[in-house]
């Protein structure tokens, strides 16, 4: 799950909304779906280099549809429609440092798109594109941040469906809903370059496909998310939606998959989430869980979660509006894991914004 | 103590004397600070503009017509390397007074632009209103004075049609007089929207990213990124012309700032030299009574100094305000090319300026004060008192003056035959001034001639009176050279312009009356004299549908590539103008047949600066960039046009269309059959524009009188500069005068103690002044005659590539001597009412 979060430019009612049963088609599904607002493909993933030196990174591309309709007649080829925005971050976990930059740009004139038929989007020079094979490229960089990364990622595990057959519910009315999609693991190799070192890498990867219209129920100031592959050979995915009052909201849920590919779908009921010790950001003051107990116990699971990197709190304002904390995770307990945690909503309230 | 005797005394005794010197040294310098100030003030405004828009390190992507936003695909490959920004400039103008404010469409939606654009706010913007309902950012001073908060709808009119547009935020520019503020910022799709312009961009900016060099930017341009006609440069202003239009402004400018400067030297040397030279007897009595040539030299230059000082401060201080009448005259010229007002707080008369001012009033008034000093200095005491006997000059000293004055005048004539430097007609000034030179050195022989007038026969019966007068000048005749010389000098640089300005006004309005045939003429609600914005492509429509295709002319503009510099490219129907005729054309051809040619042979008409500019003429071809790939036209024939210094092709309206997208016309020219009312043509046509479009139509005669209007506001400085020169002619023919008159006191209260009579006496001192006013006038008419001709033939044609027609301003000439004449009779009149007033007995007893 993810934060885009440009300004609503248009009520909602004109995006189609996402409701069960879902019937897609690949590749053409993988491509974006401009007919509802929101839509991101979410890739965070650790590599090494040979030598062992450890990297999380995330690249993000959102598209947010400006505006539904036809364009007015006599309108710009410039005049908004969609806005492409995009996060690369890379949490250098050697150093303890997190490097990240962002882009935005309306999806016009070539400078920043979407196709349809196949996952290919772009803003600028930052781009993913799926190839033969469902095998993914990844292109960011960022002088100012001093950090670029070139990818190749290879599925090794189905494609799942999470929720009711990829319908994912976010809220009690019936368009709280998205679809959502996920290559839980992902072969990894190619270049990074960080503080102007190029480091050859290998490692394993997330995809997050999602899209929407209105998602958010209105009572959801945020929300915990956790992507993780876990040593037993399932991976797992959890998100706790927060009320104002800090209690979740009953749409939380998850999703177990087990190495063959069968998966076990989890409700709010399944999960309990606490925050063990907190971090408060330098820049912002907005404190973050930084231990977390989950324990699912239809899963056999109690672990903690603890982050790899304390810092990595995303100034977006920028691009997407918010403020978010995103990085590598690992567990311990009854099973250890690594992957991804993002923590939305401690800035301020994502109420409205989704 | 000598500084007191010599200056602080006379000073306090003829306080008007003290007044008029002063004055006439702040005049001077207050023109040329006005015109500096003024042309500093618009190009700081074009220059800083660009800069502070565009920032100092950014390449910008051109086309001519305008860059295809699809471009902005190409160059994605470089987004690594450098922020892509679209930028779209227009105007819209404010309705009511007509003000143009600039349009600044920038691309709102990304994470760079409004970071990298200094004064425009960014985190707390309403995107929605900017972005989704194409609001502007408005700058703080203009919402201030139209009373406008975030929410409010600015108005404007953009292509001649009134639009609201929602004020999403205002911006504080940080500067006070910053081209912000008067530039209006909108998303870029908006802005295209409005003014129509849709698939195109006025460039693609380039801002190199940290850590990477401009250079390294642009060896990472390919062509496929940069596909012919794009081309790549610094950010450059983008008038409704090109590069050139910068340097033509400033020299423009500069030109006026020379002239000025010229008067205004003129004006203190004359003013202070004849102070030293009234003063003849007072030097004389502080040299007799042992002051040192030395002391009375540092009392002289001191006193100049302090003059140079008063006078350069009052200039400045006056000079500071005239700038922003200088800036009105030039400001149909600032406008195109700011394509915006120049504010007045951009005038600043700063340390440095202000320095040259004064530096200026005190160096050119040493400077005049030390030749007649040196005069007074070389002269014995004892001649100083006594005045002095008829002294003729030598046949050898006037042959050698004359040789002088022979060989100034043929360097002068040398001088402006010679081709432009730099582009500028600096010779040919050169030349201008050899000639005001030759003047001054030959005032000498033309007084000792005019003194010998008593010696030829047919003055002999003239009269005592005259021969008396003549006889005076010739015993004061270094003093009286110098009189002459400088009403002469001031006559020459007042009938110079006159001529200049004649001719220009001559040519101009013969050029209207030919080329001004339409009936009425359609164009944006406009400051006057601003030719800015465009009309909607339906105001045409409209108009076609009133009077019928072949009556309608409308005129576009756009930007081609010629050589590597950007030049406007215009079009009208020329099956229209064909039948009506306009401009003239060079070798007298008829434009009818000329512009019938055109649309035969699908050729291109140029006007005469870019004929002269690029050296193209009848029968060349002209090849320029147009998006379509390289334009070729022959050149059928070349016009005059004295609408603007930059060089400009007209190609037919149906060709020009085909190679640019219809952004709309500048203008529209409709053409009434015979016998229709023009007014009630005007009438029917804003009845059926209504108030979906706000247009000025003009009748023929109005527009002509606007052209004069125009012409006249923008030669304002240089007729006010004529008759500063007249005013000087007659301050020095007056102070001199009063000078002689208390030398020749004995001599004329002798010939009262003869019998002479009041009047008599009065009469011999009128005719003194008429001497000297005629002796000058008689230089100043034959040397302002020639400087005239340098101006009208050679640097009018070396700056501004314009033909004029050579016109002898026979009213200004008539005006000049008259009001010289009788100024000298005038400024003769005190020393004539002294001479009446004179008690024989006293001066004598004086003896």
């Amino acid at each position: 799950m993810a934060a885009l979060l440009l300004a609503a430019m248009t009520a909602a009612e004109v995006w189609r909304t996402v409701t069960a049963p879902l019937t897609l088609t690949f590749p053409a599904d993988h491509g974006a779906h401009p007919e509802h607002r929101t839509e991101w493909w979410y890739v965070t993933g650790l590599v090494e280099t040979p030598v062992g030196r450890r990297f999380g990174y995330q690249l993000t591309f959102f598209r947010q549809g400006l505006n539904p309709g036809p364009p007015p007649p006599g309108a710009s080829e410039l005049h908004p429609r969609h806005a492409i925005a995009a996060h690369l971050a890379v949490a250098d976990l050697a150093a303890g440092q997190l490097r990240h930059a962002q882009r935005l740009r309306r999806a016009a004139a070539g400078l920043a798109g979407f196709t349809m038929g196949d996952l290919h989007v772009w803003v600028e020079e930052w781009e993913m594109r799926r190839h033969q094979g469902d095998a993914l490229t990844l292109l960011a960089g960022d002088r100012a941040a001093d950090v670029s990364l070139d990818l190749r990622l290879v599925p090794t595990r189905p494609l799942v469906w999470h929720g009711d057959g990829g319908v994912s519910r976010k809220g009690p009315e019936p368009g709280n809903a998205s679809a959502y999609l996920t290559w839980t693991r992902l072969a990894t190799a190619g270049t990074l370059t960080v503080g102007g070192r190029t480091f050859p890498v290998t490692g394993t990867s997330w995809l997050d496909h999602e899209w929407g219209s209105t998602q958010l129920g209105a009572d959801v100031v945020g929300w915990d998310w956790l992507g993780v592959r876990l040593a037993d050979g399932r991976d797992l995915m959890v998100y706790r939606l927060r009320r104002a009052d800090g209690s979740a909201s009953p749409h939380s849920a998850g999703t177990v998959v087990h190495p063959d590919g069968s998966i076990l779908a989890l409700g709010a009921d399944d999960l309990q989430l606490a925050p063990l010790s907190h971090w408060r950001s330098p820049r912002t003051g907005a404190a973050y869980p930084s231990r977390l107990r989950l324990r699912i116990p239809r899963a056999g699971l109690d672990v903690t979660v603890t982050p790899l990197l304390l810092d990595a709190e995303i100034d977006a304002r920028p691009s997407t509006g918010v403020i978010y904390w995103e990085g590598p995770v690992a567990l311990s307990g009854t099973v250890s894991g690594e992957g991804y945690m993002e923590l939305t909503g401690y800035a301020s309230s994502l109420t409205g914004r989704f | 103590m000598i500084l007191r005797a010599l200056s602080l005394r006379p000073a306090l005794r003829r306080p008007l004397r003290l007044v008029v010197t002063v004055a006439g040294v702040a005049a001077g310098v207050a023109a040329m600070v006005a015109t500096v100030a003024a042309s500093r003030a618009a190009v700081w405004a074009m220059r800083e503009g660009v800069v502070e828009v565009a920032g100092e390190e950014s390449l910008e992507l051109t086309a001519p017509g305008g860059a295809p936003t699809a471009l902005l695909g190409r160059l994605r490959p470089l987004a690594a390397d450098a922020r892509l920004s679209p930028v779209l400039e227009e105007v819209a103008l404010l309705p009511g007074t007509g003000e143009p404010v600039k349009v600044l469409g920038l691309d709102l939606l990304t994470v760079d632009t409004l970071a990298d654009t200094p004064p425009l706010p960014h985190g707390t913007l309403d995107i929605e209103a900017l972005v989704g309902r194409g609001g502007v950012l408005v700058p703080q001073p203009l919402a201030q004075r139209l009373g406008l908060c975030p929410g409010d709808e600015l108005l404007v009119t953009a292509r001649s049609r009134p639009q609201a547009l929602p004020v999403a935020g205002v911006f504080a520019p940080q500067r006070a007089a910053s081209i912000w503020s008067h530039t209006v910022v909108m998303d870029v799709a908006a802005a295209q929207e409005l003014f129509g312009r849709q698939g195109y961009l006025d460039a693609v900016r380039l801002t190199p990213r940290p850590g990477v060099t401009m250079e390294a930017l642009r060896a990472r341009l390919t062509s496929e990124m940069v596909p012919p006609p794009v081309a790549v440069g610094a950010p450059r202003p983008r008038a409704q012309g090109s590069e050139r239009l910068l340097r033509a402004l400033e020299f423009n400018l500069a030109a006026l700032s020379g002239i000025s400067l010229l008067v205004g030297a003129v004006l203190v040397a004359i003013t202070l030299a004849t102070a030293v030279v009234q003063r003849r007897q007072v030097i004389a009595v502080l040299r007799s009574l042992g002051a040192s040539p030395a002391q009375v030299s540092r009392a002289v230059l001191a006193e100049a100094a302090v003059m140079g000082v008063l006078g350069g401060a009052v200039g400045v201080l006056a000079g500071g305000v005239a700038a922003r009448g200088a800036l009105v005259a030039v400001r149909a010229t600032v406008a195109t090319a700011v394509q915006s007002a120049v504010p007045a707080t951009a005038i600043r008369v700063d340390l440095p300026l202000a320095m040259v001012g004064v530096g200026m009033g005190v160096l050119v008034g040493v400077a005049a004060a030390l030749l007649p000093l040196a005069e007074a200095r070389s002269i014995p005491p004892v001649q100083g008192l006594r005045g002095e006997p008829r002294v003729y000059l030598s046949p050898r000293s006037r042959r050698r003056t004359a040789l002088v004055g022979l060989a100034l005048l043929g360097l002068g004539a040398t001088l402006a035959r010679l081709p432009a430097m730099a582009e500028l007609p600096i010779p040919a000034l050169a030349g201008s001034l050899a000639v005001l030179v030759a003047l001054l050195a030959t005032a000498g022989l033309a007084v000792d001639t005019f003194a010998r007038v008593e010696a030829l026969p047919p003055l002999r019966r003239a009269g005592v009176l005259l021969r008396l007068a003549a006889a005076a000048l010739a015993a004061g005749r270094r003093r009286a050279a110098w009189a002459a010389g400088a009403v002469g000098v001031a006559i020459a640089l007042a009938i110079a312009i006159a001529t200049m300005v004649h001719s220009f006004r001559a040519t101009v309005l013969a050029w209207a009356e030919q080329g001004l045939r339409s009936d009425l003429w359609v164009r944006p609600v406009a400051a006057a004299g601003v030719q800015v914005g465009r009309l909607h492509p339906e105001v045409v429509a409209v108009a076609e549908e009133l009077f019928g295709a072949d009556a309608v002319d409308p005129f576009h503009l756009t930007e081609v590539r010629l050589e590597g510099h950007f030049i406007p490219l215009g079009a009208g129907a020329l099956e229209v103008v064909a039948r009506h005729g306009g401009v003239p054309f060079r070798g007298g051809r008829d434009g009818r047949e000329v512009f019938a040619e055109t649309l035969r042979r699908r050729g291109a008409v140029i006007n005469e600066p870019l004929a002269s500019r690029f050296g193209l003429r009848e029968g060349d071809v002209l090849r320029v960039e147009a998006p379509g790939g390289i334009l070729e036209r022959p050149i059928v024939g070349v016009f005059y046009d004295y609408s603007r210094s930059q060089g400009m092709a007209v190609i037919d309206r149906a060709d020009f269309l085909a190679h640019f997208p219809d952004f709309g016309p500048q203008e529209v020219a409709i053409f009434l059959p015979s016998g229709t009312d023009p007014e009630g043509a005007r009438r029917r046509l804003l009845a059926a524009l209504g108030d979906r479009f706000l247009v000025e139509v003009f009748l023929n005669r109005e527009l002509r009188r606007e052209v004069l209007q125009v012409f006249n506001r923008t030669f304002a400085i240089t007729t006010a500069l004529q008759w500063v020169a007249v005013a000087v002619a007659m301050v020095a023919v007056a102070t001199v005068l009063s000078a002689l008159l208390a030398e020749r006191g004995r001599e004329l209260g002798l010939l009262r103690a003869l019998g002479a009579g009041r009047g008599q006496l009065a009469r011999v001192v009128l005719a003194q002044g008429g001497l000297l006013g005629l002796i000058g006038a008689a230089g100043g008419l034959g040397a302002g005659l020639a400087v005239g001709v340098i101006l009208v033939k050679v640097v009018n044609l070396q700056s501004f590539a314009w033909t004029l027609e050579l016109r002898l301003p026979w009213a200004g000439i008539l005006m000049t001597g008259s009001v010289v004449a009788l100024g000298s009779l005038v400024a003769a009149a005190a020393p004539a009412a002294a001479a009446w007033r004179l008690a024989p007995a006293e001066v004598l007893r004086e003896e």
